[in-house]
């Protein structure tokens, strides 16, 4: 009787095999590929630690700020676990790590620190801000004062927003500022935050609920006058809005 | 002679190395690096690349692997390959791919003569997505495999006579191999096939932490040691002056540091050059 579930491949080569067994060994699962010992068992530690230690460095590097939140020994334990659960799928480590935030969401060891995983969420947007497509930022000056209601004004590439149950904002802006006068003055309250790209440079900002609603209106394709409207009806302040985003290079 | 000595390409290092006017000297990027949309990395490139030849390194392509290239990561290699116009494109003689997860690593395989077919045939499709041939590169070896129906070189000459494909020889790998596996690092300098040649790394390597192991490891975290200067100068020697790149990963040095090192292989080049060139009275 066939086994429905592991399907033999019958033409499978002897490379592929090779292969399945290596990587299944490097793994940790069933037995070494082939006969080699102690020296085959710690080429195979090796290997994996190489790739390991590659994964994770790519990890710390897309989270500096979860790194020193939590120190160097338990980001370490932590970076571990994920590249355990979650290998990298593809060669481009400067990408890697898209699933750490909704990791940390239910790694035990961090259960108290509720706004880690925000502050992931918000490293993770500075990665995706970092390597977005290249657009010249919408310039204020030639928009003008003929803003038409009915226009539609699109996000520049690398711009990305989100609201956080955390002051998730003002911990990265202090950490990454090594300001620890204002890491202590972080009051717990719900934060949003604005990250843009006007240029090379990523800026992180953090950001009102009426601003929120002005740019989710506008990446949902409405028009100005609705998302001026949304913004009003959080009860902000058009102008200073505006010009804000158009000075951190919201739009393109 | 135009290019000689290189150095991997760091950020950090990006004003040093831009304003650097050292003769022949020129930069290698791993390709994967720079596969993004945009933004100051990719613009940092473009800035070197106006200033200084650039060659394309990929550690991604799994060529070993009993299965072809992926078409999107041999897609975008070209896209970047049109973008940077780099004199050379290279990866590495093993695998990387297993049940949907990417090793960064280069993994060994038993070099049979089906295994040969396929790393052939995977060449070709390299060559043929990036509309030029690629150097390929011998990995550093931790275990000798049983099941080897050929020696590396013959492999790696098997592979260039018959893909078109020239070869990228890392003699720091030559040397952590042939340590690791118990063979003559010197015969395995003298085998490589002089003309498929194409550019010559040179590295550093560590001591396996484990206290219990006496195996090397291809770290790139150290200067290059005084055996694979030695061998260096063993392949110049007989293969004639060619692009040579100091690879430094991990504990990275001021950018000064590493030009010293560099220095170092380009005036083994020069010599090598000037011993070849023919006396104009």
């Amino acid at each position: 009787m066939s086994d429905a579930t592991h399907p033999q491949p019958v033409n499978q080569s002897e490379l592929a095999r090779f292969q399945q067994a290596f990587g299944a060994a490097l793994a940790g699962q069933g037995a070494t590929p082939v006969a080699g010992g102690s020296a085959l068992a710690r080429a195979l530690a090796i290997h994996r630690n190489t790739s390991a230690k590659a994964a994770q460095d790519a990890l710390a590097a897309n989270y500096p700020v979860v790194r020193a939140l939590f120190g160097d020994d338990a980001f370490s334990a932590c970076a571990g676990a994920f590249v355990s659960a979650e290998p990298p799928r593809e060669p481009r480590l400067n990408a890697y790590g898209a699933g750490f935030p909704a990791f940390l969401q239910d790694y035990a060891p961090a259960a108290e620190l509720s706004y880690v995983p925000d502050v992931a969420a918000l490293e993770r947007l500075h990665v995706e801000a970092l390597f977005a497509a290249d657009a010249t930022s919408l310039d204020g000056l030639a928009l003008g004062a003929a803003l038409d209601p009915e226009a539609v004004l699109r996000l520049h590439p690398a711009t990305r927003f989100t609201a956080f149950p955390s002051p998730a904002v003002g911990i990265w802006l202090a950490h990454r500022d090594g300001d620890e006068a204002a890491l202590g003055e972080v009051v717990w309250r719900p934060e949003a935050v604005l990250v843009t790209r006007p240029g090379l440079d990523v800026r992180v900002e953090r950001i009102n609920a009426p601003a929120v609603a002005f740019l989710s209106a506008c990446a949902s394709g409405q028009t100005l006058g609705v998302a001026a409207t949304a913004a009003a009806e959080a009860g902000g302040d058009l102008p200073t809005m505006f010009a804000m985003l158009i000075t951190a290079g919201a739009f393109a | 002679m135009t290019l000689t000595a290189g150095l991997g390409f760091k950020l950090e290092h990006f004003d040093d190395a831009s304003m650097c006017r050292a003769q022949g000297l020129w930069f290698e990027v791993h390709a994967e690096n720079y596969m993004v949309d945009g933004g100051p990395r990719l613009a940092a490139l473009g800035a070197l690349r106006d200033r200084h030849p650039i060659s394309l390194h990929g550690v991604g392509l799994s060529i070993a692997s009993d299965t072809a290239p992926d078409a999107e990561h041999l897609r975008r290699l070209a896209a970047l390959v049109r973008r940077v116009e780099p004199i050379a494109v290279s990866d590495h003689l093993a695998w990387q791919k297993w049940d949907g997860v990417h090793h960064s690593d280069f993994l060994p395989f038993p070099r049979t003569r089906q295994a040969l077919d396929r790393v052939v045939d995977n060449v070709g499709r390299v060559q043929d997505g990036l509309g030029r041939p690629m150097l390929v590169e011998n990995p550093s070896l931790y275990v000798d495999l049983p099941g080897h129906e050929m020696s590396e070189i013959e492999f790696l000459s098997e592979l260039a006579k018959r893909s078109g494909c020239g070869l990228l020889v890392d003699v720091n790998n030559v040397f952590v191999s042939a340590s690791n596996i118990g063979i003559n690092a010197a015969m395995c300098i003298d085998g490589f096939p002089a003309d498929a040649v194409g550019e010559i790394h040179l590295a550093g390597h560590s001591p396996d932490p484990d206290i219990a192991s006496n195996l090397l490891i291809d770290s790139h975290d150290a200067p290059v040691a005084d055996e694979v200067w030695r061998l260096y100068r063993r392949l110049i020697a007989r293969v004639g002056p060619r692009p040579t790149l100091i690879e430094r990963d991990d504990h990275i040095p001021p950018f000064d540091t590493l030009m010293l090192e560099r220095d170092r292989a380009h005036a083994i080049l020069v010599d090598a050059d000037r011993a070849r060139a023919p006396v104009h009275v």
